[in-house]
């Protein structure tokens, strides 16, 4: 079991506090929801925690170890970034056998979702494509915690579904932290949810507390919704 | 292994852009210096600046596909700097 443990992170930017102690935890076989409205600090957590931006203060441990830079540790910690990130030149069977192992590239070529995709190259793919493939990628590489920022970024309804199903069935052996303006999708996903405001981080018990705390509107469809996804307020 | 492919499809994204743009300005700077020269030394002069363009300016979101694979901003410009200057020097040689 391994745990990803995110503490004290600060983080401003000219005057402005955009992260104010913020703490966030994730352990293997977890998915865990981080939610919040639009410039709420969510990218630039996922940043901070992967190593690509500097934080004013951090403590990111994996395994109670203290890590810095994460992406120095490549088996670490893997972060999908809201845009398109494969390089647009290499073929995707290319990318795939860089990005992951011998074993899990081969399991990862035999999905059938992605096999007429291999001679293609990241450019010539759709976005829904795209999405499907770096997320597989990651999903199938040996990082131990994933951050997926926006997995569902501007893609139709079928690919979401794809996704989701893709990153149900390989996340047993990793933590996976992800985020969404799609909120209905990263809470169907997740066992836990943590809500982002104003700087900080509040563990989310049930639906009504997101309207609470001003994250969604009280009306009529939430209700409907609620009952709807009644099996996965069950693990929060 | 994986770093050795990830330096490799980094650096390979410049080849083109800069070979073609290097030929045309060996082709200018023809009975100055020798043409094969010229495309080297262009070449080794050009390639930082098209790193620039391709990953600053035009793609940087594809920089968080090498951080993924452990290799940092650093180490990449460090790459490319390097084999340029490698080939500046080579060319100082001969």
């Amino acid at each position: 079991m391994n745990r990803l443990h995110v503490d004290s992170v600060r983080k401003k930017i000219g005057d402005r506090s955009i992260l104010n102690d913020v703490f966030i935890s994730c352990q293997s076989g977890e998915i865990v929801g981080l939610l919040g409205r639009n410039g709420a600090g969510k990218s630039s957590l996922f940043k901070i925690v992967f190593g690509s931006l500097a934080a004013d203060y951090k403590f990111v441990s994996v395994n109670d170890r203290k890590t810095r830079g994460l992406y120095s540790s490549s088996d670490l910690i893997h972060y999908l970034p809201q845009h398109r990130f494969l390089p647009e030149h290499i073929k995707i069977a290319d990318l795939i056998s860089c990005f992951c192992r011998r074993d899990k590239a081969a399991l990862l070529m035999k999905q059938e979702w992605i096999q007429a995709l291999l001679i293609k190259k990241a450019k010539a793919l759709s976005t829904g494509e795209r999405r499907m493939v770096e997320c597989g990628i990651l999903l199938f590489s040996e990082a131990r915690f994933l951050l997926l920022d926006e997995p569902f970024n501007g893609i139709a309804p079928l690919y979401v579904d794809r996704i989701k199903e893709l990153i149900r069935q390989n996340i047993n052996e990793k933590g996976t932290v992800i985020t969404g303006q799609d909120y209905k999708n990263v809470i169907d996903l997740s066992s836990r949810i943590i809500l982002m405001q104003d700087g900080n981080t509040r563990e989310i018990k049930n639906l009504e507390e997101l309207v609470e705390y001003g994250y969604l509107r009280a009306s009529a469809d939430l209700g409907v919704w609620v009952t709807e996804t009644s099996n996965c307020l069950k693990n929060f | 292994m994986r770093i050795i492919k990830g330096l490799w499809y980094f650096y390979q994204k410049l080849i083109i852009p800069s070979l073609t743009i290097s030929v045309v300005l060996a082709l200018f700077s023809q009975g100055y210096v020798s043409i094969l020269f010229g495309i080297a030394f262009s070449y080794a002069i050009l390639t930082p600046f098209v790193h620039l363009y391709s990953y600053e300016i035009d793609s940087p979101q594809e920089y968080y596909f090498y951080y993924n694979l452990g290799l940092s901003k650093t180490t990449l410009w460090a790459n490319t700097l390097s084999i340029s200057t490698l080939l500046l020097i080579v060319l100082g040689l001969t």
